[in-house]
């Protein structure tokens, strides 16, 4: 192996390490030559991940299978269960189901199959260059994606579009430590803000000091101006633990997750919220208070105006807000 | 390092880096954070002269500040990665055959990558980018420590080929 050395050496060092110092600072100072080289290194990069992904994904899941082979083999099990108990539940349901129909269109369930979505497969995961946790997926800017749009799952949020390409985008992932997302109590409405820890759990900090949080709250999203980079009404998690210390000015709670972010591979990129959706999750309906029409009989034993026994059959109702 | 070489040597690493970015990082390792363009890199740089090594960790750095899921400032892994390849080449002079031996060539490219991911998040964190949890980056530098190590002596020879059929007979000497 041959081995060179001395003061040549160590002025290419200093030349390259002067040259890396002035990429740092122009790329500080926001010069957008290196923004685009990232950005076209993405659109290079994007049908590639796409083919590998189709034909790599088993190998991908290889050894995750392996590792939660007896967690998935209890929670096929339970599942089993579970199945057989719901089959029987359908039964039940089925009256009841009619009335729900009614209820859904008037309760309003914010954001619930109204926003409209472009799904999209999971190409990569995270990058050897940096601790950032994000997902390549396989839908850009011509699948009308864009920087600063709310990704979910099927069961809740996963992130927001953090860069977009043609045909691809970088999401940052809601474990993410950058990642902060206003969330509202589903029980009482209490606002906080949710952030990212890095690892499978979240932070919860309510805004309101005297808020109260318990165990097995939900969460949904709080939405933002103009819905981005969230729209309302996502779920987001629940409270695993409360931290009931009075060192902090505010409540503090442990969060888990709905969407398993480690094993995602089909999400949503939300590319408009509906124009007509409420900010709260469910628009409450007034009660209705009932009046009473009688239509009078002629009697002779009572003076008119006065309700008859014989005038209830005529008697309507009519229910009005 | 001659021209040609320099230029075979920044199509090798953008060849891995593309493996890297979508094939390895779609690997869902048992404890993750492996990186196979650093180990890939490091082991390079290892084969080189001093010149050589920091010529080839500057342009093995600009190649994964390309990264586009990298947040961290460009040319931050140019600079660390050529302070770190003078580092390797200078300490690799005192060791002879490290070639040869695996166990000890998968330690010094292991703790190469460790010295280099350390290095990034302690910049990225004096210029106030985010670095997560402790215990998060703890898993990511383990993990990549104990896959470097276990892969380093199978992906060697190949390195070890590739140079001897590209490297001229002026080098040699």
């Amino acid at each position: 192996m041959a081995r060179g050395g001395g003061n040549r050496s160590r002025l290419l060092l200093v030349i390259l390490l002067v040259t890396s110092l002035f990429l740092i600072t122009l790329d500080l100072r926001g010069v957008t030559a290196t923004k685009s080289s990232r950005s076209a290194t993405q659109g290079f990069l994007a049908p590639i991940q796409k083919s590998v992904s189709n034909i790599f994904s088993p190998i991908g899941r290889f050894f995750g299978d392996v590792k939660n082979f007896p967690s998935q083999k209890r929670a096929i099990e339970n599942l089993q269960s579970e199945n057989a108990r719901l089959k029987t539940q359908v039964l039940v349901n089925k009256d009841i189901q009619g009335q729900l129909k009614e209820l859904r269109g008037v309760l309003d369930l914010a954001g619930r199959g109204g926003y409209r979505v472009v799904s999209a497969r999971v190409v990569g995961h995270d990058s050897a260059s940096s601790f950032s946790q994000t997902i390549t997926i396989d839908a850009g800017s011509a699948d009308h994606i864009s920087v600063d749009k709310t990704v979910i799952s099927e069961h809740g949020l996963v992130g927001v579009v953090k860069s977009v390409d043609a045909h691809s985008a970088i999401v940052l992932m809601m474990s993410d430590p950058s990642f902060k997302v206003g969330v509202r109590i589903a029980r009482n409405q209490s606002v906080g803000v949710l952030s990212g820890t890095g690892s499978s759990g979240f932070t919860l900090q309510l805004l309101d000091p005297a808020g109260d949080i318990r165990n097995g709250d939900v969460l949904f999203t709080n939405g933002s101006d103009n819905n981005r980079p969230f729209v309302p009404g996502v779920p987001v998690g629940y409270v695993t633990s409360v931290d009931h210390s009075s060192a902090t000015l505010t409540q503090t709670a442990s969060v888990k997750s709905y969407s398993d972010l480690g094993n995602v591979g089909v999400v949503s990129v939300i590319i408009s919220a509906p124009t007509t959706a409420p900010k709260s999750m469910i628009n409450p309906t007034p009660v209705p208070t009932v009046t009473v029409y009688v239509t009078p009989t002629p009697s002779p034993s009572l003076s008119a105006g006065a309700i008859s026994p014989t005038a209830s059959p005529k008697a309507s109702k009519q229910a009005t807000p | 390092m001659s021209p040609v070489r320099i230029a075979l040597n920044a199509s090798l690493l953008l060849f891995i880096f593309v493996i890297q970015e979508t094939l390895v990082s779609r690997i869902h390792l048992p404890v993750t954070g492996f990186s196979f363009y650093l180990a890939v890199l490091i082991s390079m740089v290892l084969l080189e002269n001093r010149t050589g090594a920091v010529i080839l960790g500057f342009v093995g750095g600009l190649i994964l500040d390309l990264s586009p899921s990298s947040d961290a400032p460009f040319g931050i892994w140019a600079l660390i990665l050529t302070a770190i390849a003078y580092l390797i080449a200078v300490n690799a002079e005192s060791i002879d055959g490290i070639v040869s031996r695996p166990v000890g060539l998968g330690l010094f490219v292991g703790l190469g990558a460790v010295f280099s991911l350390i290095t990034y998040l302690v910049i990225n964190a004096l210029l106030g980018q985010p670095t997560g949890s402790l215990g998060r980056a703890t898993l990511v530098i383990g993990g990549n420590f104990f896959w470097t190590l276990i892969f380093a002596p199978f992906f060697m020879p190949v390195l070890l080929v590739i140079r001897e059929t590209t490297i001229g007979s002026r080098e040699r000497i």
